[in-house]
C-alpha cells in the first residue's frame, strides 16, 4: 500500500512542473468553490472550475508515462505484486483526479439555476437531486479521464510515425463513443458504474496478463531497435528518413479512418473540424519539433550550411505535409458535401486545416534549444486560438468576413514564426538539443 | 542442507528454431561471485533473464531459492536484485524521487546505506535524471538494486559505461557487499579484468553452452600456453594432442592446451626431443584462445 | 603490503601464498606480525575475499600462519623453520628455471650467470 501511495504521489507531484500544476489546479478549485458557494450569480464561475479540473488533470499526466515505463521494465517484475500495485495506482489516480470536479459539480449545477448553496441545503429533495447529479458527473469524469489517460499513454510511448498513426486511430474510436454519453445528460449513475466496472475489469485483466502473453508470443529475443537504415539514394531521401517524414501515407490512413467513421449520421460537423485540426496539428508539430535534434546527424553528412540545412528540412516537411494535407482537404470537402454542410462552413474551415499544419510545423521548427517556456507558451497560445476559431467556424457564430480576417492574421503569424525558426537554425547549437535516449543495443 | 541460491537443470531457451541457451545445468551457492563471459550475442542476457523468470524456458528449468523462476513468490522476490543492461530510469524525475518510488515496493530499504553511497559515488540526489551523465545513470541503476540488501544480485554488464575510476569504486563496493553475509553475485561482463578480480567462479558461454563452469583459479591452471623448443624436424613432426591452438616455426612452436599435466609434458618432451616451458595465461588470453 | 596482479596467469591466491612465504622467509614478516584481515585486503585490492581466505587457509595449513579468535591472522612463531628444505627449494624452482632460460636466451655462460648471482647475494647481505 505504501508503494501505491508513493506512486500516486509521484504522479501528481514527482516533478516541479507536475507539483505546480496540481497545486495550481487545487487552488483554482478552491477559488471556484468559494465563488460558487457564495456568489453564484457571477457569470464565468464555471470557467474556474473547468480550468481547475483541466490543470489537475495535466498535473497528473506523469501517470501514463511512468506506468508505461515501469510496466515495460524489469524492476516491477521483481517486487512482490509489483504489477498489481501499479494497476491499483492507476485506478486510484483516476478516482482522485475526477474528485475536485465531482465535488464541485452540484454547486456548478446549482449556480446554473441561480440557487445559492445554503438555500439548497435547506430543501432535502433539492439537495438529494443535486448530490445525485454530482455522483453522475463524478463517475462520468472518471470514465473520461480513463480514456484521456489512454490517449496520453499512446502519445508518450510511440516512438515513430507508424505508432503515432496507430494511436490516432485508437483515439478516434475512443473519442467518438464516450463523447456522446457525456453530452447527453440522461447518463445515469448505474450505467456509469457498469461501464466503469467493465472497462476497469477488461483493462485490469489485460494489464496483468500482458507479460505472460508477450512471453508466449516471443519468437525472437526482445526486440532491440536497430539504428535507422542507412541512406540509400539521394540526399533528399536521406533527409526524409532521418526526419521521419518518408512515409506520409501512414498518417493519411490515420486521418482517413476517423473521418470516414464520422460520416455516421448524427455526428455534428464542428467537432470533426476541431478534432482533425488539433490532432493533425499536434502530430505535425511534434514531428517538426524533433527536426532540430535529428538534423544533427545530417549536419555531418554533407557540406551544407545551417541555412541550407533549414531549407532542406523545410522542403522535406512540405513534401510530407503536402500529401497529407491534400488528401485531408479532399476528404473533408467530400464529407462536407455528403453531409450537405453549408458552403460557407467549408470555405471557412478548409483554410483552417492548412493554417493548423503550417502553424504547428513552424512552431516545431522553432524548437532548437529544447522545450523552454517561450516555446510552450507560444504553442499553447496558437493551439488555443486555433481551437477557438474552429469552434467559431463550426457553430457559425461569426460572419464569414470576420473569419477570413482572423485567418489572414494567422497566416501572417505563420510567416513570423517561420522567420524566427529560420533565424534560430542559423545559430543551432546541437549540444543544447540532445536527442532523447533511444534504445541502443550494447550486445548481449 | 543449505538450499542452493540458484539451480538449473537442462535449461534451454529457443526462439523459433534458434537455440540460444542449450541444455545448461549449474548451481549457484551463497557466497559465490560468478562472472559470465561470452561474446556479444552469446546469450548472456538471455541466461540472466531466464534465471530470474523474465522469460520462460523452452526446456528444463531453473529454481531460485528453491522456487521455479517463472513463479517466484513475493518473499523470494525481495531477496533478489537485478541491474538490467539498459537502464530503466524515469528521466523526468530527480534521483531522490526515483529512489523513493522503487524503495516503496520493498519492506526493508537501507536508506542510510544508499545515502552514503550516493555521496561516495558522487550522485546528487537533487539532480534530474535526464541531466545525468551515462556513468551516473549506471551508478543509479546499481543503487536501485542494492537498497533492499538482496541475497542474490544479478548484474547484466553493469560497468560497461563507467570510467576506470567509477569501475574501481563499483568493484570495491561489490567486494564489500560480498563480504557481509552469504550473498551470491552473478554478473556478466566483457571487461575481463574486472571479472578476474572479483569472480571466484567463471561461466564461459559459447554457442549457447557452458564451455567452462568452475573456479577461476582452476581455469587458469587448466589452460596454459606451451613454449616448445627443439630442432626443426622434431618441431615439424610433433603432434600436441588436445591442443586448442598450435603455431609452428623453425625450431620453435607455441601451443595452447587444456588440462595440462606433468605426465603429458614428459610424454611430449620424450616423444619429440623437445623442451617445453609452461606459461600461465591471464583470463583474457584464455577467453581468446577458447574462441579461436 | 602485497602487490597483486589479477591479470597475471598466476591465480591471485597463489600470488598471496608466494608473497607471504617470501616475506616470512626473508624476515619481513616476523613471527607474531599481524596480517591484514580478509575483508580489508579484499576491499583494498578489489579482489574476491574468498580468494584471500583460501590463501590464508592454505598458509595456516602449512603452519605459516596462526588463526586467532576475533583478531586478524598472525605469523606463526616457528614459521621460519616450518618449511623443510626441499619444499623451500621447490618454491624457488620456477624462478631458477626462468632465470636460466633468460640467461641462455641472452647467450650467457653458466659461469657468467653464477658470477652475477654471487654478486647480487653479497650486495643483498648488507
Amino acid at each position: 500500500m505504501r508503494a501505491v501511495a508513493r506512486l500516486v504521489h509521484s504522479y501528481f507531484a514527482g516533478t516541479p512542473l507536475a507539483r505546480a500544476l496540481t497545486l495550481g489546479g487545487l487552488a483554482l478549485n478552491v477559488a471556484s468553490l468559494l465563488v460558487l458557494a457564495y456568489l453564484p450569480q457571477i457569470e464565468h464561475s464555471l470557467a474556474f472550475a473547468m480550468l481547475g479540473q483541466l490543470t489537475i488533470f495535466l498535473g497528473s499526466c506523469l501517470m501514463p508515462w511512468m506506468v508505461g515505463r515501469l510496466a515495460r521494465g524489469h524492476a516491477l517484475q521483481l517486487v512482490p505484486r509489483g504489477r498489481l500495485k501499479l494497476l491499483a495506482s492507476i485506478y486510484l489516480t483516476m478516482a482522485l483526479v475526477a474528485l475536485p470536479a465531482g465535488l464541485l459539480s452540484p454547486l456548478v449545477l446549482a449556480s446554473g439555476v441561480g440557487a445559492r448553496l445554503p438555500d439548497i441545503l435547506e430543501n432535502p429533495n433539492a439537495a438529494a437531486y443535486f448530490i445525485n447529479l454530482g455522483f453522475v458527473t463524478y463517475t462520468s469524469l472518471v470514465l473520461t479521464s480513463g480514456w484521456l489517460y489512454l490517449i496520453m499513454w499512446f502519445l508518450t510511448t510511440q516512438r515513430n510515425l507508424a505508432g503515432v498513426a496507430k494511436a490516432l486511430i485508437v483515439i478516434a474510436l475512443v473519442m467518438i463513443v464516450p463523447a456522446r454519453e457525456i453530452r447527453e445528460l440522461d447518463a445515469t449513475i448505474e450505467w456509469n458504474l457498469v461501464q466503469l466496472a467493465i472497462v476497469w475489469t477488461v483493462f485490469g485483466a489485460g494489464f496483468m496478463y500482458w507479460p505472460r502473453l508477450r512471453a508466449k508470443l516471443a519468437r525472437r529475443p526482445v526486440r532491440r531497435e536497430k539504428a535507422a537504415a542507412a541512406s540509400r539514394d539521394t540526399w533528399g531521401r536521406e533527409v526524409q528518413l532521418m526526419l521521419g517524414t518518408s512515409n506520409p501515407w501512414q498518417l493519411v490512413a490515420a486521418m482517413a479512418v476517423p473521418i470516414l467513421l464520422a460520416t455516421r449520421p448524427g455526428m455534428r460537423a464542428p467537432e470533426i473540424w476541431l478534432f482533425m485540426l488539433t490532432i493533425f496539428s499536434t502530430v505535425m508539430g511534434s514531428i517538426a519539433g524533433q527536426a532540430a535534434t535529428r538534423s544533427r546527424a545530417l549536419w555531418l553528412r554533407r557540406g551544407v550550411t545551417r541555412v541550407e540545412l533549414f531549407a532542406e528540412v523545410e522542403r522535406a516537411f512540405w513534401r510530407h505535409n503536402g500529401i497529407v494535407l491534400a488528401v485531408l482537404l479532399v476528404l473533408m470537402a467530400g464529407m462536407g458535401s455528403y453531409m450537405h454542410l453549408p458552403g460557407e462552413l467549408l470555405a471557412a474551415g478548409l483554410p483552417l486545416l492548412v493554417l493548423g499544419s503550417t502553424l504547428s510545423t513552424s512552431l516545431g521548427l522553432m524548437v532548437t534549444r529544447g522545450l523552454r517556456w517561450t516555446e510552450i507558451v507560444a504553442a499553447s497560445a496558437v493551439m488555443l486560438t486555433l481551437m477557438i476559431v474552429a469552434l467559431l467556424v463550426g457553430t457559425m457564430r461569426v460572419t464569414l468576413p470576420v473569419i477570413f480576417a482572423i485567418e489572414t492574421v494567422l497566416a501572417a503569424v505563420v510567416l513570423v514564426l517561420r522567420a524566427v525558426a529560420r533565424r534560430r537554425w542559423t545559430h543551432i547549437d546541437w549540444i543544447e538539443c540532445r536527442p532523447a535516449r533511444e534504445l541502443v543495443t550494447r550486445g548481449t | 542442507m543449505i538450499e542452493a541460491t540458484v539451480q538449473a537443470n537442462h535449461l534451454s531457451k529457443a526462439f523459433g528454431t534458434k537455440r540460444v541457451i542449450d541444455d545448461l545445468s549449474f548451481e549457484v551457492s551463497p557466497g559465490d561471485v560468478i562472472g559470465v563471459l561470452g561474446k556479444n550475442g552469446a546469450g548472456k542476457t538471455t541466461l540472466l533473464e531466464l534465471m530470474l523468470g523474465f522469460t520462460p524456458p523452452t526446456d528444463g528449468g531453473v529454481q531460485v531459492f528453491g522456487h521455479p523462476s517463472v513463479a517466484l513468490p513475493g518473499n523470494v522476490k525481495v531477496r533478489v536484485g537485478f541491474v538490467p543492461q539498459q537502464d530503466e530510469l524515469l528521466d523526468q524525475l530527480n534521483v531522490a524521487e526515483q529512489l523513493r518510488v522503487i524503495a516503496s515496493f520493498y519492506p526493508h530499504w537501507d536508506v542510510d546505506l544508499i545515502a552514503r553511497l550516493c555521496s561516495q559515488w558522487g550522485v546528487d540526489p537533487k539532480a534530474r535524471i535526464k541531466n545525468l551523465s551515462v556513468g551516473e545513470r549506471q551508478k543509479l541503476s546499481i543503487l536501485l538494486a542494492f537498497g533492499h540488501k538482496p541475497d542474490l544480485l544479478v548484474l547484466d554488464e553493469p560497468v560497461a559505461s563507467l570510467d576506470p575510476l567509477a569501475r574501481r569504486q563499483f568493484l570495491e563496493q561489490l567486494v564489500e557487499v560480498s563480504t557481509d553475509g552469504d550473498r551470491a553475485i552473478i554478473f556478466s561482463s566483457h571487461i575481463v579484468s574486472d571479472i578476474e578480480r572479483l569472480a571466484n567462479r567463471i561461466w564461459i558461454l559459447k554457442d549457447g553452452r557452458l564451455n567452462w563452469q568452475g573456479d577461476l583459479d582452476s581455469l587458469k591452471e587448466a589452460i596454459v600456453r606451451l613454449h616448445i623448443r627443439g630442432d626443426a624436424a622434431g618441431i615439424a613432426g610433433m603432434a600436441v594432442p588436445g591442443a586448442l591452438s598450435l603455431r609452428r616455426e623453425a625450431g620453435f612452436a607455441t601451443a595452447v592446451v587444456r588440462d595440462w599435466t606433468r605426465e603429458r609434458q614428459r610424454a611430449l618432451e620424450d616423444q619429440n626431443a623437445v623442451s617445453v616451458e609452461v606459461e600461465a595465461l591471464g583470463l583474457e588470453e584464455i577467453f581468446l584462445e577458447l574462441h579461436r | 603490503m602485497f602487490v597483486l596482479n589479477p591479470q597475471s596467469g598466476i591465480p591471485i591466491y597463489r600470488q598471496i601464498l608466494d608473497q607471504v612465504r617470501r616475506m616470512v622467509a626473508s624476515g619481513q614478516l616476523a613471527p607474531g606480525a599481524e596480517l591484514p584481515s580478509v575483508r580489508d585486503l579484499a576491499v583494498k585490492h578489489a579482489v574476491n575475499p574468498m580468494t584471500v581466505s583460501k590463501a590464508y587457509s592454505l598458509l595456516e595449513a602449512e603452519g605459516l600462519l596462526e588463526r586467532n579468535r576475533g583478531r586478524p591472522m598472525t605469523v606463526a612463531s616457528q614459521a621460519r623453520n616450518a618449511s623443510p628444505l626441499n619444499k623451500r627449494l621447490q618454491q624457488i624452482q620456477p624462478l631458477v628455471e626462468h632465470t636460466v632460460l633468460a640467461a641462455k636466451q641472452l647467450e650467457l655462460s653458466e659461469a657468467e650467470l653464477v658470477k652475477a648471482v654471487r654478486k647480487n647475494w653479497e650486495n643483498g647481505n648488507d
